[in-house]
């Protein structure tokens, strides 16, 4: 053996996973201490920071220079927050409700066909996401697919005005991630004893309460999953806001994208992100905690 | 006696729409009398399992219809049959304490709190699992997960319990112990128990009735000692318990007895159970324990002929030998260890194998 390498076990282990501590650190880490630094930083008019130190991003989040160079309370960008948050609570709640049905009906298929329709649910992952919420344009829109039957049929006399509000956001949201509702909720769910289920029902349960108090506890780790994994890119979404929202009603995601590429204030874009990552680490630390609370309940 | 379940005619036919349909019950009747140990026993794929299923309504009849306690039940939802089960592997609901478990019918049942309460409690103490109401499924052992399961189906007093081979995920001993308690719980309790097992020795020592099932089909229904010394065909005598069978045709019929000939020249009487003609076909059968092995030119009666040990199989407390008796017939009997621990007999000795003619019955072909 070299003299170099480590001789101790631990040693050892350290050197094998240094490749992915690497990785890790490079594309993780590094990025994110970058934003971290950026908030702190003075925007240069001309796009990127100045080495200036400043809270400035962090103030902005709350208030504002009035035209007397007062500070004042601006409750804008908060607003804009709370309908991210709104919007994508709105969103997963939905991809709950279409999502739980499809995963259910999915693992009471044969085998052969499970993986089939597994695979049926990842197909939109195929194409580009901006390309499939153009098409949801062309659904919504005036004169569109919707529509045009309606009004020929004369059922509606003028256009509905779907395109451009909340509703179309949170269809558009909806329609992107759902996939990622099924799929933990489906693994979840095929990992689920069906004796269960008969067990339920020969003690009486009817076919509400087997779902009420055996199915749905028992895959709800799948489904806590799942809505975290459309909750958290909702909240940052902004392919769906800019394209169905318009641009005029802005979530979270697109307001950080409109600071790096127009605005050029990248400490606020930087700080608006540090403001969503707490967000993330603060429901996965609960999600943690409760798994944790779980897995000691049920002495796994 | 009144009748618990009537089972008229049933069929069941899985995939019946496909190219492959498969029969698991073909026309089967019988009824079970209330307060009764009623053991439904067979090979694996004899329909016994199916039978328990459409009975708690886990499937659908294809035809014929069940009753429990004269009402119809063949087509009502599992969870409005007043029947339940004790599932093979337990089926406990890992999310809940195992009182919670016990509660779980109750509480769909809704009855009030306080009863809830007082009969988790009695049934808990019944399976003597009262200590261990606030454990989780995962933390006990296979053989309390089993009184868990039955404390579970006992709780909300069904008309009917069903139990899916409640003992064969369990070690020996403990299936031994279980055989007991699940007999004293029947007649502690006064429910019908609907049992389920291939084990024939299960099914001997808990059961009132036994059914012994084979392709879908009821073979013969009756009493432990009925099925056992009286089979009503090869099948039955075969499955239950160790068994020579001796294929012969029958050359002469007296009052009570029969004389068959066996391989081309022996001729073996047999008792005389009715109906037979000369020339007839038959099989003969003739348990192993009532052989009497012995020393040949030892004194003794009954029909005693010699033979050849040309096999034997240590089983500790009795060894099991086959005697080569000429003439192609072979005849497996017992004999119990020397007080040395040493076998009496070894391989290639001449024996003396001697058995009444009464121990030897004709089986229908």
């Amino acid at each position: 053996m070299s003299a170099w390498l480590p001789r101790s076990a631990a040693g050892k282990r350290w050197l094998g996973l240094a490749p992915s501590y690497f990785v890790i650190g490079i594309f993780m880490l590094v990025p994110m201490i970058i934003m971290g630094v950026f908030s702190f930083l003075e925007p240069n008019p001309y796009g990127g920071v100045k080495p200036v130190g400043s809270v400035a991003a962090y103030v902005k989040l709350l208030f504002e220079y009035d035209l007397e160079d007062n500070l004042v309370f601006n409750p804008g960008y908060i607003n804009i927050i709370f309908r991210s948050f709104q919007l994508s609570f709105g969103a997963t709640l939905m991809c709950l409700v279409f999502g739980f049905p499809v995963a259910y009906y999915i693992t009471l298929q044969p085998e052969s066909k499970r993986n089939f329709y597994i695979y049926l649910i990842t197909i939109p992952f195929w194409t580009n996401l901006l390309i499939r919420t153009f098409a949801w344009i062309i659904i919504l829109g005036r004169g569109g697919v919707i529509e045009t039957p309606l009004l020929a049929a004369g059922i509606i006399e003028d256009s509905l005005r779907m395109m451009y509000t909340d509703g179309a956001i949170a269809i558009g949201l909806t329609y992107s991630y759902l996939p990622l509702m099924v799929l933990p909720i489906y693994a979840s769910l095929e990992k689920l004893d069906f004796r269960l289920l008969e067990a339920a029902s020969d003690l009486y349960a009817t076919r509400l309460e087997v779902m009420t108090k055996v199915v749905i506890p028992l895959c709800k780790p799948g489904i806590i999953a799942g809505c975290l994994l459309v909750f958290i890119p909702c909240l940052g979404a902004f392919i769906a806001p800019n394209l169905l929202g318009g641009g005029k009603k802005l979530m979270l995601g697109s307001l950080v994208q409109f600071q790096f590429a127009s605005a050029r204030n990248w400490p606020f874009g930087a700080a608006l992100s540090m403001l969503l990552l707490s967000a993330v680490v603060i429901m996965l630390i609960f999600y943690a905690r409760s798994a944790r609370k779980r897995a000691d309940m049920e002495g796994a | 006696m009144t009748t618990a379940i009537d089972v008229r005619g049933i069929t069941k036919i899985y995939n019946p729409d496909s190219n492959q349909p498969v029969k698991a019950l073909d026309n089967v009747s019988l009824t079970i009398a209330d307060n009764e140990f009623f053991t439904l026993l067979g090979p694996s794929g004899c329909g016994k399992t199916t039978l328990l299923r459409l009975i708690a309504g886990f499937e659908q009849v294809s035809g014929g219809a069940i009753m429990l306690f004269g009402d119809e039940i063949e087509n009502l939802e599992p969870n409005r049959r007043p029947v339940n089960t004790v599932f093979q592997h337990y089926a406990l609901f890992p999310h809940m304490t195992v009182a919670e478990n016990v509660a779980f019918g109750l509480k769909r049942l809704k009855k009030p709190e306080p009863e809830i309460a007082t009969t988790v409690d009695r049934v808990l103490n019944l399976v003597k699992m009262k200590h261990l109401g606030d454990r989780r499924p995962n933390q006990l052992s296979g053989g309390q997960q089993q009184r868990v399961a039955l404390a579970r189906a006992l709780a909300p007093s069904p008309k009917v319990l069903l139990l899916d081979e409640p003992l064969s995920a369990l070690d020996l001993k403990l299936r031994q112990a279980m055989r007991e308690e699940l007999k004293q719980l029947q007649r502690e309790t006064g429910i019908t128990f609907v049992f389920v097992t291939h084990d024939q020795e299960e099914a001997l020592a808990m059961s009132d009735r036994i059914a012994v099932m084979s392709d879908g089909e009821v073979q013969q229904i009756g009493g432990p000692t009925e099925i056992y010394e009286h089979p009503i065909n090869r099948f039955v005598a075969d499955f239950i318990g160790d068994t020579n069978f001796l294929d012969g045709e029958i050359v002469e019929i007296r009052d009570d007895l029969v004389t068959c000939r066996i391989g081309s020249k022996s001729l073996f009487e047999a008792a005389n159970s009715g109906g037979h003609t000369i020339g007839d076909q038959v099989t003969l059968f003739l348990r192993p324990e009532k052989i009497s092995l012995s020393a040949p030119g030892e004194a003794g009666g009954g029909d005693t002929r010699t033979g050849t040990v040309a096999k034997m199989i240590y089983l500790g407390n009795q060894a099991a030998y086959t005697v080569d008796m000429g003439d192609g017939i072979e005849i497996t009997a017992q004999a119990r260890p020397r007080e040395d621990g040493k076998m009496p007999y070894a391989n290639g000795d001449e024996i003396a194998v001697r058995f009444s003619a009464r121990a030897l019955r004709v089986l229908a072909q």
